[in-house]
């Protein structure tokens, strides 16, 4: 089907829906791991735009994204986890992503080895904090995997977890966390500087998985 | 600075250019070849990265153009990233969010002074509350988005085809009052009869009056969908419909070829005459819906046809091919 076709005498939220659906319907009819590749990759870019939010919605691509984390494929990870960081800020995908188990699914994304999906996780975590979610999300394990994310030797991920402390944590619950950090960093016998965390300790801190 | 290494300098992965796909099918193949990459807020950022500008004293020249995206709050030559031979690579800070995309899409592979320049957002250069802000700005964004899409089709229960959103594309700038600090060119005068018009002008303009309009601003997130051009601007570029009054039924889509060829034939048509009203239809709508921006008139006939040829010249020189040209405007052109 031409594009021109598509285009022709119809309104322009339902061709929308369509080319949408048209990719959706791609994605799971063809076996060519590098065509699912870029139609995941395109499904997410496009949930960046608000336009598209509903529809994707409509579209159940919210669990396609999902069913995406668990994926072998990293690369599937980090574009489902991107469309979700995308689709997570407006309000209605953040609750279908809320109540479909998505806290648990994002947070193990924390853990993988690829930069974009660590940080795209990071800001979907974010974008989940509502008042009843925040106690789920707040939970020490991710606290104490975003405190050692903010001495990351990445700005990026220094940032967004700094952000993510400041912003969805109580100060207490974060300075709770900290101390029990190091009591354990102490007790591996790393002497630490007051409120400081030593260069030689990155290394370590960076091979510590969370969650 | 004597005694900085040079070699400690990382480069990150998200700087580097990726292969291009090449194995797409057509129905969603964009015109421009790109490699595949997820855009999110976090590979966005208004402090941008540019590279290739040659070594030859043309700083304040890639600053200056830099400007016409967008206020640039800081700019530095960057001696410690690596740089290709005889080029030099240079760090911005645009004040807003908007105004890097605009640069990065009219600015990334573009000729200057006989290099090419490769321009990309560097994040890593946020500082924490950069970041904050960030994710603010583009929460904000979407809320008024998802406002905007409930007040709409509250609005048009009555009406059987369906409204597209009010939404520009920028995603991370909600912040829209900045136009209040725009102090260059008044808004010219029934530029746009559209919803799309009013805060079309004001979003896309940002304060070189630089206007990326509809087209450059769907563009903007066209860079997103960096998998599939075509696909992307073509329903990005949100075929715009007439005001809420007149209820005119879509306006149909239009694939970005017949775009470029009518804009071609536009262009040639416009050629020596005077300015007539084109009554674009195909405007994108972006931004929340405002009231009509009361007609600015200079009440001088020769104050307006300076005002227009201005913004003329600086869209020119903002465009590029995917950018639609802006409306022309109604009032003749006094000859001179």
């Amino acid at each position: 089907m031409s594009i021109t076709t598509m285009w022709k005498n119809s309104s322009e939220g339902s061709d929308r829906l369509e080319y949408l659906q048209n990719l959706v319907t791609e994605f799971q009819d063809t076996d060519n791991e590098e065509a699912k590749e870029q139609v995941l990759a395109n499904l997410a870019n496009f949930a960046y735009d608000p336009k598209n939010m509903e529809y994707l919605r409509e579209l159940q691509v919210l669990d396609l994204f999902l069913d995406m984390l668990t994926e072998e494929n990293e690369n599937f990870v980090e574009f489902g986890i991107g469309g979700l960081c995308n689709l997570s800020v407006d309000p209605e995908c953040r609750d279908t992503i809320l109540h479909n188990s998505g806290i648990s699914l994002v947070t193990n994304c924390l853990s993988s080895q690829r930069e974009e999906t660590v940080l795209s996780a990071i800001t979907t975590l974010m974008n989940l904090t509502t008042p009843l979610s925040r106690a789920e999300i707040t939970d020490p394990a991710i606290l104490q995997c975003m405190l050692r994310f903010s001495l990351s030797e990445s700005p990026r991920l220094r940032n967004l977890a700094g952000v993510f402390l400041q912003d969805c944590c109580a100060k207490e619950q974060v300075a709770q966390t900290e101390q029990e950090m190091h009591g354990q960093q102490t007790a591996v016998g790393i002497p630490l500087a007051e409120g400081e965390i030593s260069a030689t300790l990155s290394p370590s801190v960076h091979s510590l998985h969370c969650g | 600075v004597e005694g900085e290494e040079s070699s400690s300098y990382r480069v990150y992965k998200h700087h580097e250019q990726r292969k291009v796909c090449i194995s797409r099918p057509k129905y969603r193949d964009g015109r421009k070849d790109k490699a595949v990459k997820v855009y999110t807020i976090n590979l966005e950022s208004r402090y941008v990265m540019v590279q290739g500008v040659p070594a030859i004293g043309v700083m304040t020249e890639l600053v200056q153009l830099c400007a016409l995206y967008g206020v640039v709050e800081e700019y530095r030559p960057l001696d410690e990233y690596p740089a290709e031979e005889f080029t030099e690579v240079y760090l911005i800070k645009f004040q807003k969010l908007t105004s890097a995309r605009a640069a990065k899409r009219n600015m990334d592979e573009k000729s200057f002074y006989g290099g090419v320049l490769h321009m990309c957002y560097v994040p890593e250069y946020e500082s924490v509350e950069d970041t904050r802000l960030k994710l603010l700005d583009r929460r904000r964004y979407i809320m008024r988005a998802a406002q905007n899409k409930d007040r709409q089709s509250n609005m048009t229960l009555s009406q059987s085809h369906e409204m597209p959103r009010n939404d520009n594309n920028t995603g991370g700038n909600s912040n829209f009052n900045y136009y209040s600090d725009f102090t260059l060119l008044p808004l010219p005068p029934q530029e746009q009869h559209y919803h799309m018009g009013q805060q079309g002008t004001e979003l896309r303009e940002d304060k070189m009056g630089t206007l990326h309009n509809a087209v450059s601003n769907t563009n903007q997130q066209s860079e997103y969908n960096s998998v599939s051009q075509t696909s992307s601007e073509n329903i990005q570029k949100n075929r715009q419909q007439r005001p809420t009054q007149n209820q005119t039924p879509m306006v149909r889509f239009v694939p970005r070829t017949t775009q470029l060829e009518k804009r071609k034939h536009r262009k040639e048509e416009a050629a020596g005459q005077t300015l007539t009203d084109l009554s674009e239809v195909n405007e994108t709508l972006i931004g929340p819906k405002l009231p009509e921006p009361p007609k600015i008139d200079m009440e001088d006939e020769s104050m307006n046809t300076t005002v227009c040829l201005i913004r003329n010249t600086m869209k020119r020189v903002g465009s590029v091919p995917d950018v639609k040209p802006v409306e022309k405007k109604m009032k003749p052109r006094r000859r001179i």
